[in-house]
């Protein structure tokens, strides 16, 4: 399957092209915004033509015998194992958001008309771990999250791949945050070179009282787009932060819209990105507080540092507001390290290239040490060490 | 007199303004020697020139420490051959572990002497009886270096640096600034721990109080980037008697 062939396509065209009989709703919706291109404005930094313009195997996603594992395991976007007792099932997806921004959020629906349910009973936590194991392929699975009233729960989110090569993932959560409950959400993505590319595309509704935390650190290769709309109800509150390693000449990053919709709903946004040799970074991310969500608060923040001179770094944090009780801030700084830190560990007689290691990693543990769980804080303190050590190895 | 330190003739600028024009100045080692002065006379400068800061540019002159030209050295190498410097503005780095930092900087100096580094276990046996001397909690070197600091756990931190890395030349610049008496008398008890008649102390300071708690043997005067007068530590009186404009030029 190419999927550029569904460019500039109608809804009927579409459901030909994809062997679609029914969902006619969702081909609307996926032809009135139509496939991303290089003027799409979330897309606008980010190659998805090249990503789409290329003729991928497809699989077949074939229910597989769930075995009992410690972990979720999908591998190729089929369920393999689950913990003892969690309620893990395929069916069609019912909550689909249809006012979302993103058109690969409904081609990703469309391509996959049975989704993966996962519900968390009572307070846990749950790994998820993604397998790839195809080279040349197009793998698209959407997964529905939901938790209970009153409970709380924590995902932490790993990938894996075999020795695969130039495969696109298309996947993304519908995730339905109960009320007065929490969510936490770690994600955790390293790999070197082409395996895989991804673009993500995430809708999150948080419920009144609801509180969630999407933590995404992101030391891929290649290219990848987390696209994420999260909408808050009444007194909901969302922290999300994301941190970027890139190096040679990936382009990485996030698409965002966080929309107040509930009174003194509050958001937290932080993205912190690191960015060497010729790599390219994105935080295009929008908070939208409406009419009816008096007495809210917004934060917004990018740091980014630049270690190349090839490195380039695209922040957009913006605010569109249409009411005036609420206390908003958004802010982006781009520069490389702080040369009076650099100094101050070197006439401790602390090598110029150690000092610039510790202070990459220091600013880098800001964002990885909101991970309360020790034990997954260190994991991905480890995991950043490890792929910074292997670009800086001087 | 022997020296571990002579300053001969240094001019140095700051962007393009010439700050230090033609200082000399001759440091004895295992001595107390203060450097005093009116604001903007170039203590600070001074002091940013011996460590090899980058603000500075060195345009003339030459300073040998232990016989040995130091101007073209990189400031870690500077460190590692044993010139230390407490600054005024300690700057806050967070996300880098006060220990962690420490061990790093502590290893650094082994390594380069040829000795053996320590683990975290035989560092923090190390570290525990400076701790107690200077009053510091132990959670001061399990949070980020600097970070959130008051301005005495600032300077304790860096007489904690001082007592750990074990310098030869020790400046410091101002280091009784933002102190209160208590935390005054502790960083002066760590400085006096290390007068051992070997290290020698540059202490740059506007004010004499310091200088009750660190006994100088010699006041250097410094005024418009030049040393003015060099004497004992009788100077003191005079000079809170008179003011800088009291001293006449050797």
């Amino acid at each position: 399957m190419n999927l550029i062939t569904l460019k500039n396509k109608n809804a009927k065209e579409i459901s030909a092209l994809l062997n679609i009989k029914e969902r006619n709703v969702l081909v609307e919706k996926f032809a009135t915004l139509g496939l991303p291109h290089k003027m799409t404005e979330e897309y606008h930094y980010f190659d998805i033509v090249k990503l789409l313009d290329v003729e991928y195997k497809t699989l077949d996603y074939v229910p597989h015998t769930i075995e009992e594992a410690d972990k979720v395991e999908i591998v190729d976007g089929v369920v393999t194992k689950a913990p003892k007792g969690m309620r893990v099932y395929s069916e069609p997806c019912e909550s689909i958001d249809m006012d979302h921004f993103d058109g690969l959020y409904y081609l990703g629906h469309l391509l996959s008309p049975r989704a993966i349910k996962i519900e968390v009973d009572g307070d846990a936590h749950v790994e998820i771990l993604h397998k790839y194991t195809q080279s040349d392929a197009l793998i698209n699975y959407r997964i529905v999250i939901s938790n209970q009233e009153n409970r709380h729960v924590t995902m932490y989110e790993n990938f894996e791949t075999g020795d695969i090569k130039n495969t696109l993932v298309l996947y993304g959560y519908d995730m339905h945050i109960a009320k007065d409950s929490t969510l936490r959400m770690v994600k955790l993505q390293t790999m070197s070179g082409n395996q895989y590319s991804m673009v993500a595309s995430h809708k999150v509704n948080v419920a009144k009282n609801a509180n969630v935390v999407l933590k995404n650190f992101d030391f891929g290769g290649d290219q990848a787009l987390q696209v994420l709309k999260v909408e808050l109800g009444e007194h909901a509150h969302v922290d999300a932060g994301h941190l970027l390693y890139l190096n040679d000449d990936s382009k990485r990053g996030t698409a965002s819209q966080i929309i107040h919709r509930g009174e003194h709903s509050t958001s937290k946004q932080v993205a912190k990105n690191i960015l060497d040799g010729e790599a390219r970074g994105i935080f295009d991310a929008l908070i939208r507080v409406e009419k009816t969500a008096k007495f809210t608060k917004a934060e917004q923040n990018a740091k980014s540092i630049l270690l190349h001179e090839k490195a380039y770094m695209v922040s957009k944090p913006q605010l569109e507001i249409y009411i005036d009780e609420l206390e908003a801030s958004h802010g982006a700084t781009t520069g490389q390290l702080d040369e009076k830190q650099l100094f101050y560990l070197q006439s401790r007689g602390i090598s110029y290239i150690e000092a610039r290691k510790i202070l990459v990693i220091a600013f880098a543990n800001t964002l990885i040490e909101t991970v309360k769980d020790a034990r997954h804080q260190e994991r991905i303190k480890d995991a950043f060490e490890k792929v910074f050590y292997a670009s800086n190895k001087g | 007199m022997s020296t571990v330190m002579k300053i001969d003739n240094l001019q140095a600028k700051i962007g393009d303004k010439e700050i230090l024009k033609g200082l000399n100045l001759e440091l004895e080692p295992g001595k107390v020697h203060a450097i005093m002065g009116p604001n903007g006379a170039g203590k600070s400068t001074l002091s940013k020139t011996i460590v090899g800061h980058y603000d500075v540019e060195v345009t003339g002159g030459d300073i040998t420490y232990k016989g040995k030209s130091i101007v073209d050295m990189d400031a870690e190498e500077r460190a590692l051959e044993g010139i230390f410097l407490s600054f005024q503005h300690p700057v806050e780095i967070p996300g880098v572990n006060n220990a962690y930092f420490l061990r790093t900087a502590l290893n650094a100096k082994l390594k380069h002497q040829g000795k053996e580094e320590l683990n975290a276990a035989e560092f923090l046996r190390a570290m525990k009886k400076h701790l107690e001397m200077l009053g510091m909690k132990s959670d001061m070197i399990s949070r980020s270096l600097n970070e959130g600091f008051s301005g005495g756990e600032k300077k304790r931190n860096e007489i904690l640096q001082m007592l750990i890395l074990e310098p030869e030349v020790i400046i410091l610049d101002e280091i009784d600034s933002g102190l209160d008496i208590d935390a005054l008398r502790q960083v002066s008890e760590g400085i006096n721990k290390m007068k051992d008649g070997k290290r020698t102390f540059l202490v740059i300071t506007h004010y004499s109080r310091i200088l009750d708690y660190i006994e100088p043997d010699y006041i250097h005067v410094l005024k418009d980037g030049k040393v003015i007068k060099t004497a004992g530590p009788e100077l003191v009186p005079y000079l809170e008697e008179h003011g800088y404009d009291g001293i006449k030029e050797d």
